[in-house]
């Protein structure tokens, strides 16, 4: 653990130093990721605005789900999702090899080579969302922050499940940035209430592909809408996690290098 | 004119085979689009419920909105701005400076090459599972002016991205700035919401802006009914509108390009 620590440190630094390279670059960076988070909650309150609604959802409980969504990914992107990038680009590149000769795990490798600072931009405009969603509702009581807390962990191990298919969806299917696109089509039902969806699709996307878990399950919990119950949903959670981290191992096992 | 015919041909046959080799790439659009759409579809499915239109729009032209956005986005689609950035601040802009034929025209033939390839891997399948698993009407409510108004917001979209692509020869790393600028383009042509939504003064803003003529109007013009900040066009007018929008933007695209090869300094050039 002091090792994994050291090395974090390590590559926080350089990462850090490489972008004050270019500090107008990073701070545009930066300012793009929050303007992206907030499209979609503005689109919510411009919908809103029109008169239009979720039903039995209010505006802020609706924005509460996108802050959420948001705030898993200030966490979970800088930490884990420039794994994918960075497969994408040294397999491509054929420099793969050099993150199998650190001595290190692979995994952890790929995932520290792909820590990006700009992410962070992302927990300022979930912050936001977030607050400014509280700010319209009575304040939840202790029990359901509890709750929320540990949804908000399963739903940052989710991210970090999704990133680690992606990545290794990308040891074969060299060089395809659509992997991007994959993502954002996927975790788009995580963006809105749940109950919008047939109720098929809700036990689909709770149980077997867990978007539902990034961000509506945990604002529910928060509402006070949900039950104890909703803590099973840990369960699918841990099983998708462990799954994409054999997927991950099984696909890195397939990669060949220049060797052929 | 021949020769030049002939030069957009090669160019784009070239293109166009060089992606055939990653149409795996391409294909991937036809699970993102569709579950893109997919969520539209729940979405609007439940802000309808007891309402029959909202801001004008019925859930059928709602959906329609969505769907023809979604093909036009596949056809006018365009990275001339990566592209270009890329060449400058690698360098190896310089190999076209030195061709006998300007880059925004070599960047255009491959645009056209790239997306005759996207034509029948992404747009067409894609468009007959809106029609036949989604149920939408995409019947055009005139195809010839839809069509014009397509190709138009083609042209659009490549000159918006090629004048930002060009801000490289001025800034060191421009990349911030393309990604800030892309984002504004996508919210102000009205891909993730009809501008008919927007503020009333947004709207007004939005009307004079080139954005609206690469997704919202070819949009409403093959729905067949145009109305932003409360001008309502015919879709004649409107297409006519599009195509004076077009023109003063290849202007100042060729403005930008004059300057920017004046800037320009490289190896040999």
């Amino acid at each position: 653990m002091k090792g994994i620590i050291h090395c974090l440190g390590a590559v926080l630094r350089t990462k850090l130093a490489e972008q004050m390279a270019y500090r107008s670059h990073f701070i545009l960076s930066v300012l793009l990721l929050v303007a992206g988070d907030l499209v979609v909650p503005f689109v919510t309150l411009l919908i809103y605005s029109s008169g239009a609604s979720f039903p039995g959802w209010a505006m802020h409980e609706a924005l509460l789900i996108q802050g959420v969504f948001a705030l898993a990914k200030g966490i979970a992107f800088p930490f884990f999702f420039g794994m994918v990038g960075t497969t994408l680009h040294h397999v491509r590149e054929g420099t793969f090899d050099l993150l199998l000769l650190r001595p290190r795990p692979v995994m952890l490798m790929a995932m520290l080579t792909g820590f990006d600072p700009d992410d962070f931009g992302r927990l300022f405009s979930g912050a936001v969302i977030f607050g400014f969603a509280l700010s319209g509702m009575s304040q939840p009581v202790l029990g359901a922050w509890l709750q929320f807390g540990l949804l908000f962990i399963a739903s940052i191990a989710i991210l970090c499940a999704v990133s680690l298919f992606l990545s290794g969806m990308l040891f074969r299917w060299v060089g395809s940035s659509r992997v991007f696109d994959i993502f954002d089509a996927v975790t788009s039902f995580g963006m809105y209430p749940g109950t919008i969806f047939a109720k098929s699709l809700q036990n689909l996307l709770t149980y077997v592909l867990p978007v539902g878990l990034i961000a509506f399950v945990p604002a529910s919990a928060l509402l006070g809408r949900s039950g104890l119950e909703a803590l099973w949903a840990l369960v699918p959670v841990s099983l998708f996690l462990l799954l994409s981290v054999y997927y991950w191992n099984r696909m890195l096992r397939g990669y060949t290098s220049a060797g052929g | 004119m021949r020769r030049l015919a002939a030069i957009i041909q090669s160019i784009g046959f070239a293109t166009y085979k060089e992606w055939a080799a990653f149409r795996s790439h391409m294909a991937a659009s036809l699970l993102v689009g569709p579950v893109l759409f997919l969520v539209q579809v729940f979405i609007w499915s439940a802000m309808f419920e007891g309402r029959e239109t909202i801001n004008g729009l019925t859930y059928s032209q709602m959906l329609a909105y969505y769907g023809v956005a979604t093909l036009i986005h596949y056809i006018a689609f365009d990275f001339a701005d990566w592209n270009l950035q890329m060449l400058v601040r690698s360098g190896k802009f310089v190999t076209f400076a030195l061709r006998p034929l300007p880059h925004w025209l070599f960047a255009l033939s491959q645009k056209i090459g790239h997306r005759s390839l996207a034509l029948w891997i992404e747009v067409l399948p894609v468009m007959a599972l809106f029609i036949f698993v989604f149920g939408v009407n995409l019947k055009p409510a005139s195809p010839f002016w839809a069509v014009i108004s397509i190709l138009l917001s083609f042209l659009m979209n490549f000159i918006v991205n090629y004048c930002v692509g060009l801000t490289a020869f001025w800034l060191v790393r421009a990349e911030g700035v393309r990604r800030v600028f892309l984002l504004l383009k996508d919210v102000s042509a009205g891909v993730f919401l009809p501008l008919s939504f927007f503020p009333e003064v947004l709207q007004k803003v939005l009307f004079f802006l080139p954005f609206q003529f690469i997704t919202y109007l070819p949009t409403r013009v093959y729905i067949g009914d145009y109305e932003l900040a409360g001008i309502r066009l015919s879709i004649e007018q409107a297409v006519g509108l599009q195509a004076a929008a077009v023109l003063l933007a290849g202007a100042v695209m060729l403005a930008l390009y004059g300057a920017a090869m004046r800037r320009f300094t490289g190896v040999g050039v």
